[in-house]
């Protein structure tokens, strides 16, 4: 939408004059109603109003009185010139000298905050502002680039951004020598990790065995608790995820993902940090060769992230698997395209054959048998293309296209090389 | 960092050795033991290693239910398992290590996590730092070992891998994406035995402080919204979850469904 | 000449035939021992062939008159020979007893050679096919050379050329009878047949009686081989019967396996079986091979592997996989081999020894180790279906007049539609039923078709275990697999009930007046008989008594009865999952289109899930107990409007 205000003289003038045929109709129009006659100045000097000129029809015929003000806000808004920003009313905290430090290694996968990053770090301020008397600061340390320009917002107060080509890759013996030296030279009260796969949970293990500190892993939530050592009481699960454990809060956790809400009240400092020496160099046993190419098609169903799926409807086989390439996705099939011998066994989808959790399922041809939505129902986005608009699959999708998939599928292979040739070209 | 345990050379003789660190399972539903997932494909990779020599080794209480859990390794084609007695609630650590460095394997390879007890995973961090030996998690292969040096994959999310080299010896996990363990068959966990080696217990006395119950139900987040008027806040809190039903085309030409299925896949990131 | 020359032929032939018989006991032998009554079985061996395998045979009457024929004759011309120009006892009525016979023994050779001119592929080719020229060179030179004899001819008739090639005919004709008997011919099969009958493995199987249960594994002794890994870990009459084989093919012409194209044919698995005793290579088979599977390249020995851990040996596993244990191969079979018994024995080893239990067998094991149930279900979830029924559990009533037996199908959507019907009916007809809830665990029976006896073993006893709290009459349920391992598997494990399929158990309500349906309004329906059911259990009739009594005229397929065409369902073979060229439950619909049939009733929850798995099916397919459920009114109204007719209808079957 354009941000330039248009005027319509002549509705303005229609507007003004409530003998117009049309006055009512236009005032609606204009978003006033009958508001500009709810109040006026009487003969005597005192202010009259209309009670009966408030409020809007509903739409199920009933007069409604929204006193919120958003009714009258094109009102308000065309008067006033327009959008208003909301003003960023969030308390900046700035904390001189912290009582304590609370380490946080935030994963930063894509070299941004995660959700999980940002949880984790309202959990640390939990901790860091619990005593007002006593407050403590927020540390996050960061290995390698990034791009992440919101720490302050996030809840950060010390940034130590460890910005070496060393911390590239996996390269958790290198990480560890850090976070050693940082443990020793600041001496963090606490130190928060995510207890997510290849970042935090690898990373606090280490740190944890390394500064012999028992962890709590898998915290999910904080209490206050005066008869624990720290202040502190945490619930973590065990067992696989079968058992929570209460226990008092150890100076390392590594704390799952929505332990506690995000900041979202304060900004803070995110002051920026260094380490008074230069860390050690380190003889790394473990080398990062890199990620390995994975071929889609390659992909275990139960792993893929983007499932080209084909059923019973499919007809052309060759125009399928063009696509799945085209698309760069993981080839599944449903039982009855497995049967007729099109797909090898092991590409078959639902209850019977894998249960997948692709963020993207795209189903071709396929109805939508009772064991196949089955095995696809921690799927995140579901398409399904079939001609049959009353088949289960459709009612399932997120998307659904009614139409013969041969062409839809040819059609999308089109657009995506299209696409492709486009940004090749802007290149 | 500190300097080795000991020196690679083992290679030399052939065959490589190998100790798998297996523990009890738990099934997630019935609570019954068994093979410990991950402590299985972790089994299975190294029975899919060249010229290894395998031991399975595991600390604990020996009793009816863990050794019909115990032989559930054995059925996948072994003649003995190495038992390190342990009472009930002992610190198992220092038993494995020193098991461990009596027996000098090249490579030990462990599941990610116990599926009982305290199941935080850190053992085989706390048993690399005991022994001084590289540690590498989240295997889904080991690609070849050469020189005393192994190649590995790891298991990255949504079947990426990234090749990795440690030298030996080394701890490694392994994680879900590793081939599923082979079927345990009941014939060889009968025969199988169970050789008892002894070990003096720790007990683990912080673990006694704790409280374990069944896994509460964690709550769903709410979505808050910072809205200055009670009414949006109440629309928000009253607002419908979103979804029921998805979008529906009909009489459209295949490249107006292509250009919304496009859309879509744009908008999930899925197209490279 | 032909007087001195005969009885040393004779008695050659004879003496061969001993030496023969002895090798090849000594292969028989081979096996593990089995107890069995030797000379019992032996006094029972004339009417076990008699009558129990003529009622087989019988099933073709052109076949079974030729056989009489020609075996008849054989064995009466064979005894009066070795009498007449062996012994020389040709004295008056015997020497034309002997020319009777060996006449009734060419007629029969006559017809066996008209069947032989062009064989239906199920037959075996080969050394079969000279079959009837042997036949008939014994019949006609028998007769030939008793003509003078008896004097009918004079004593020097015919030159010394015509009496040499007479001899060489008897040779001929004496070498495949009786030295081809017990040395490896076609005749082999009336010597190891007879003994088969003698010392069957299943003895209750003749004079009517029913034996279909799998023998138990003793699992307590160290020592007993799980399963069968070679051809020597058979027991000694298991081998025996292998030898017995006709290589008729009738197996092969009803096997779904091989009709669907897996990698299974019953008669040359039999076959395979006979090359491991004896030991080469099958490449001297001369029937159908194993779909897809080229004659030749698999060998085997006595003590060597049936199936290798890699590469090939006798049989491949998958041959082994692609068995839906519906046993019509056995119910065919005219020399009674049992085909099942032998494919679960081989697959107990490859689960319990090999762990190998091909595609989602391991997994379905494992759920049934770690949650009593094969699809890992939680336990405590298996009533979950019936929250609004209020069903009575026996841990709470204690006791009840029937137990329904719900089984694993109470974890399926479909199958507790079924289940549902099932408890309205029991409810209309008044029935004091309860259900063991949570107690209940899988029956143990694809445990045990898969060959995994342990896990069958334990379920089986914690079932019994249970089963033992409470007091019942009598076990319901709607699964033709629990029935059946309830009622007949059970028992050897210590646990003996009463138990019915509900189609039996509806049939016995209404005909004790205590189910009113209504008049069927539908279309046209057919009845497949569930393996399990029919031909596990013998039971074919309650079911369409059933479809009797609501008003349906049931529109039998080609294959009913004992000769209904497995679903494909049993035996674990979902499970297993072994390619072919088409699906058995597709060739199972393509049966019931052929009746024009709208609705197929079943009356097993597998049966219902391969059927309804079937894409574009002609016909719907209900459940019986959904039938009936759907037809049934009020004792009340039934009153108003009485439906005598269909009553009656019932009685006359009944009778």
């Amino acid at each position: 939408m354009t941000e330039i205000l248009r005027r319509d003289p002549r509705k303005e003038w229609i507007a003004r004059n409530r003998l117009h045929p049309e006055h009512e109709r236009v005032l609606f129009e204009l978003g006033q109603g009958t508001a500009v006659a709810t109040e006026w100045m009487g003969p005597n000097g005192v202010i009259r109003k209309n009670p009966h000129g408030l409020g809007f029809i509903g739409p199920n015929g009933i007069k409604r009185i929204d006193r919120s003000g958003v009714q009258q806000a094109p009102t308000a808004g065309r008067g006033a010139g327009h959008s208003t920003t909301t003003a960023d009313d969030r308390r900046h905290v700035e904390i001189e000298a912290p009582a304590f430090l609370v380490a946080v290694v935030p994963d930063m996968p894509g070299g941004r905050l995660s959700s999980h990053d940002r949880d984790l770090l309202g959990l640390a301020r939990q901790l860091a502002d619990a005593d007002s008397e006593r407050q403590g600061a927020v540390l996050a340390v960061v290995f390698g680039s990034h791009k992440e320009d919101g720490f302050g917002e996030a809840g950060v107060d010390r940034l130590l951004h460890l910005d070496e080509e060393v911390f590239d890759g996996y390269t958790p013996e290198t990480r560890l020598a850090a976070l050693s030296a940082i443990e020793r030279e600041l001496a963090p009260y606490y130190w928060l990790l995510p207890d997510s796969k290849l970042g935090g949970a690898d990373l606090g293990r280490r740190l944890a065995a390394r500064i012999q500190e028992r962890p709590a892993t898998g915290v999910w939530q904080i209490e206050m608790d005066d008869t624990c050592e720290l202040g502190w009481r945490c619930t973590a699960r065990g067992a696989a995820g079968t058992t929570d454990i209460q226990r008092a809060l150890p100076r390392v956790a590594l704390a799952l993902s929505e332990c506690a809400e995000p900041v979202s009240e304060t900004r803070h400092a995110a002051q920026p940090m260094a380490l008074s020496q230069a860390l050690p160099s380190q003889l790394g046993r473990i080398e990062d060769l890199g990620q390995v190419a994975v071929d889609p098609a390659g992909v275990a169903l139960a792993e893929a992230e983007f499932i080209l799926s084909a059923g019973n409807g499919v007809k052309d086989w060759d125009g399928f698997h063009h696509a799945a390439k085209v698309l760069g996705a993981t080839e599944g099939a449903s039982r009855v395209a497995v049967d007729d011998g099109f797909m090898p066994r092991h590409r078959q989808v639902g209850a019977t054959g894998t249960w997948v959790t692709a963020r993207v399922y795209l189903a071709v041809g396929i109805s939508g048998a009772i064991q196949h939505l089955q095995g696809i129902q921690s799927c995140e986005k579901v398409i399904a293309v079939n001609l049959d608009p009353g088949c289960d699959m459709i009612k399932r999708a997120d998307l659904a296209v009614i139409g013969d998939s041969a062409k839809v599928l040819a059609a999308l292979v089109d657009l995506v090389a299209q696409q492709r040739e486009e940004k090749r070209d802007a290149a | 960092m500190q300097p080795e345990a000991q020196a690679p050379d083992a290679q030399a003789r052939g065959a490589l050795e190998v100790a798998v660190l297996v523990s009890i399972g738990r099934h997630p539903l019935t609570g019954r033991a068994r093979r410990a997932d991950q402590d299985a494909r972790g089994v299975e990779l190294a029975m899919s290693l060249d010229k290894s020599r395998i031991t399975l080794v595991h600390a604990g209480v020996l009793d009816e239910e863990s050794e019909g859990a115990l032989r559930g390794y054995l059925g996948m084609g072994f003649q003995a398992l190495t038992l390190v007695e342990q009472p009930p609630g002992a610190d198992v650590i220092p038993a494995l290590a020193s098991a461990l460095s009596e027996a000098k394997p090249q490579l030990v390879i462990t599941g990610e996590r116990a599926e009982q007890g305290e199941g935080s995973g850190l053992l085989p961090y706390l048993l690399a730092e005991r022994l001084g030996w590289p540690m590498v998690s989240g295997l889904a292969n080991v690609e070849k070992v050469e020189n005393g040096v192994a190649t590995l994959l790891q298991a990255l999310p949504r079947g990426q891998r990234r090749r990795l080299q440690v030298r030996l010896p080394a701890i490694v996990t392994v994680d879900g994406a590793a081939s599923a363990a082979r079927q345990s068959a009941y014939g060889p966990a009968r025969r199988g035995e169970m050789r008892l080696a002894e070990a003096p217990a720790v007990f683990d006395e912080a673990s006694n402080d704790w409280t374990v119950q069944a896994a509460r139900k964690r709550p769903k987040r709410l979505k808050i919204v910072k809205a200055a008027s009670a009414r949006d806040r109440f629309k928000a809190a009253a607002a419908k979850a979103e979804g029921g039903g998805g979008q529906v085309l009909s009489d459209v030409t295949p490249e107006q469904g292509a250009e919304a299925i496009y859309k879509l896949l744009k908008e999930e990131a899925v197209l490279r | 000449m032909l007087e001195t020359l005969l009885p040393i032929l004779i008695f050659s032939a004879l003496g061969l035939a001993v030496i023969g018989a002895w090798r090849r006991i000594r292969l028989w032998r081979q096996g593990r021992p089995s107890p069995v009554p030797i000379l019992k079985g032996l006094a029972a061996m004339p009417r076990r062939y008699l009558v129990d395998l003529h009622h087989v045979v019988g099933r073709d009457k052109v076949m079974s008159n030729t056989h009489v024929a020609t075996a008849g004759g054989f064995v009466l011309a064979a005894v009066l020979m070795i009498l007449v120009h062996g012994l020389g006892l040709a004295q008056g009525v015997l020497g034309w007893a002997l020319l009777v016979a060996s006449a009734i023994m060419f007629v029969g050779s006559l017809f066996v050679a008209r069947r032989r001119r062009n064989p239906p592929a199920r037959l075996s080719k080969g050394p079969w096919m000279r079959l009837p020229k042997s036949l008939m060179a014994f019949s006609l030179s028998v007769f030939l050379i008793t003509l003078p004899t008896v004097g009918v001819l004079p004593a020097d008739f015919g030159s010394w050329i015509l009496a040499v090639a007479l001899a060489a005919v008897v040779t001929w004709g004496l070498g495949e009878m009786f030295f081809g008997m017990t040395w490896g011919g076609p005749m082999k099969h009336a010597f190891a047949g007879a003994l088969h009958l003698a010392f069957h493995r299943r003895a209750e199987r003749f004079g009517g009686g029913r034996s279909t249960g799998l023998k138990a594994l003793n699992l307590d002794d160290p020592k007993v081989s799980l399963g069968v890994e070679t051809p020597s870990d058979f027991t000694w009459n298991q081998l025996l019967g292998f030898d017995a084989c006709v290589q008729c093919g009738r197996c092969e012409a009803v096997c779904p396996a091989f009709a669907a194209g897996q990698p299974l044919n019953p008669k040359k698995l039999i076959q395979d079986m006979v090359v491991g005793m004896t030991g080469g290579s099958d490449a001297n088979y001369a029937g159908s091979p194993y779909p897809d599977k080229p004659v030749g390249e698999h060998h085997g020995d006595p003590h060597g592997p049936i199936v290798a851990r890699e590469g090939k040996a006798l049989v491949d596993a998958e041959t082994l996989w692609s068995c839906t244990t519906c046993r019509a191969c056995v119910e065919e079979c005219p020399m009674m081999i049992e085909h099942v018994d032998a494919i679960v024995d081989m697959r107990r080893f490859l689960t319990l020894e090999h762990g190998n239990t091909p595609n989602k067998g391991a997994e379905v094991l494992d759920n049934l180790i770690a949650t009593d149930n094969p699809g890992g279900f939680e336990p405590g979830s298996r009533m979950h279906w019936a929250a609004d029924l209020n069903l009575p559990v026996m841990r709470d009533v204690k006791q009840a007049d029937v137990l329904l037996w719900l089984g694993d199908g109470a974890f399926d959507m479909r199958n507790q539609r079924t289940l549902r019907a099932l408890i309205k009916v029991l409810r209309g007809a008044g029935v004091d039923f309860a259900v063991l809830g949570n107690e209940e665990r899988d029956s143990g029976d694809v445990a045990r078709r898969l060959g995994d006896e342990a896990t069958f073993q334990s379920l089986a006893k914690r079932n019994i275990a249970t089963l033992s709290q409470y007091r019942f009459q009598r076990i319901v349920t709607c699964d033709p697999h629990s029935f059946h391992v309830l009622k007949n598997e059970y028992g050897e494990l210590g646990g003996n009930y009463e138990v019915f399929h509900h189609s039996t158990y509806i049939a016995e309500l209404y005909e004790a007046g205590r189910l009113h349906f209504a008049p069927w309004k539908g279309g046209k329906v057919t009845y497949h008989d569930p393996c399990y059911l029919g031909r596990y259990n013998g039971e074919y009739e309650a079911p369409r008594n059933v479809l009797r009594a609501l008003g349906i005229e049931v529109a039998e397929m080609a294959r009913s009865g004992f000769r209904s065409r497995c679903c494909g369902g049993g035996g674990g073979a979902p499970i297993t999952d072994i390619p072919g060229k088409q699906r058995i439950p597709d060739m199972r619909m393509n049966d019931v289109k052929e009746t024009g049939a709208e609705l197929v009733a079943v009356g097993c929850p597998q049966c219902t899930a391969m059927l309804e798995g079937v894409v574009d099916a002609t016909a719907e397919i209900r459940d019986i107990a959904e039938l009936v459920a759907d037809a049934l009114v009020p004792e009340s109204e039934a009153r108003a409007q009485p439906t005598g007719e269909a009553r009656i209808a019932i009685k006359e079957v009944a009778s």
